[in-house]
């Protein structure tokens, strides 16, 4: 019998440690309803110096069930440039990881990378 | 007392320093927050001489040429880093290498008048934080007498 990895182990993940969040593809005037998990870490990046200097920033992340984002009607073609916002801050979909499960790549989880808006 | 290392090494902060829309500039940090981009750093450089190869019978005390490679490093953060980045290389470059201070500082440290600076090349870093960051790191040489009796 095929283990629904779906309902045993990412659902009760997310309810425990997911936050609500919207997803809104590019162009559109209203975003959906999804539940993330929030993954910015901090981050080192070198700056190339003989002694090793390095700038302290954070990489914001979130992962989303693939599944959630299919039912809203969120396909691959629409995460680039999508605006995320959750816990409080609003980001931009840079790029994707997708992370498969033992159901395959499409009841697996996305892991977005995500970008500050505008710098100045 | 004259520390002619020191002094090209504080000036060149104060350099870096005014470039425009440098928001900090510091010595030898090594842990820069974001916070605090466009940032220039300057970092001590190496000293050598020609001096292991001098068996001359010169007094140890006597002047000796010594060049000292610093290293600035320029980091930053933009929704596409590339061209601001160059700016502040552009001004870097030019400022350093024209300003009248360091020029005055290493060439009157020879008795010929044989200090030198030059500029040697630059590296570039790219990577993702919260934004789009790149840091340029640039090398520098200063040629100048090395006094031991001024010390």
């Amino acid at each position: 019998m095929t283990i629904d990895y779906s309902a045993m182990l990412y659902d009760p993940v997310y309810a425990e440690i997911g936050v609500p969040a919207v997803f809104t593809v590019v162009g559109a005037d209203t975003g959906a309803e999804i539940t993330v998990i929030d993954d910015t870490r901090p981050k080192l990046l070198p700056t190339g110096s003989s002694a090793g200097a390095e700038v302290q920033s954070v990489g914001p992340g979130a992962f989303v069930r693939i599944p959630e984002l299919t039912a809203k009607g969120i396909a691959r073609a629409d995460y680039g440039d999508a605006v995320l916002a959750f816990n409080g801050r609003s980001w931009i979909v840079r790029s994707w990881e997708l992370r498969g499960s033992p159901n395959g790549e499409d009841f697996g989880e996305v892991r977005f990378s995500l970008k500050a808006g505008a710098v100045g | 007392m004259a520390d002619v290392r020191e002094d090209i090494l504080a000036r060149l902060l104060e350099v870096v320093a005014s470039i425009p829309n440098i928001r900090s500039a510091q010595r030898n940090n090594v842990e820069i927050p974001e916070d605090q981009l466009p940032a220039a750093i300057v970092f001590d450089g190496d000293e050598e001489t020609n001096d292991a190869s001098d068996l001359s019978m010169r007094p140890p005390n006597r002047p000796t040429m010594v060049r000292m490679h610093p290293e600035i490093v320029i980091a930053q953060q933009a929704d596409e880093a590339g061209s601001d980045l160059s700016g502040l290389r552009r001004e870097l470059i030019k400022r350093v290498i024209t300003d009248t201070a360091l020029n005055e500082t290493i060439v009157k440290t020879g008795r010929f008048g044989n200090g030198a600076i030059r500029y040697l090349g630059c590296q570039t870093d790219l990577g993702w934080g919260r934004s789009l960051q790149g840091a340029l790191r640039a090398q520098f040489m200063f040629k100048y007498a090395l006094k031991i009796e001024d010390l």
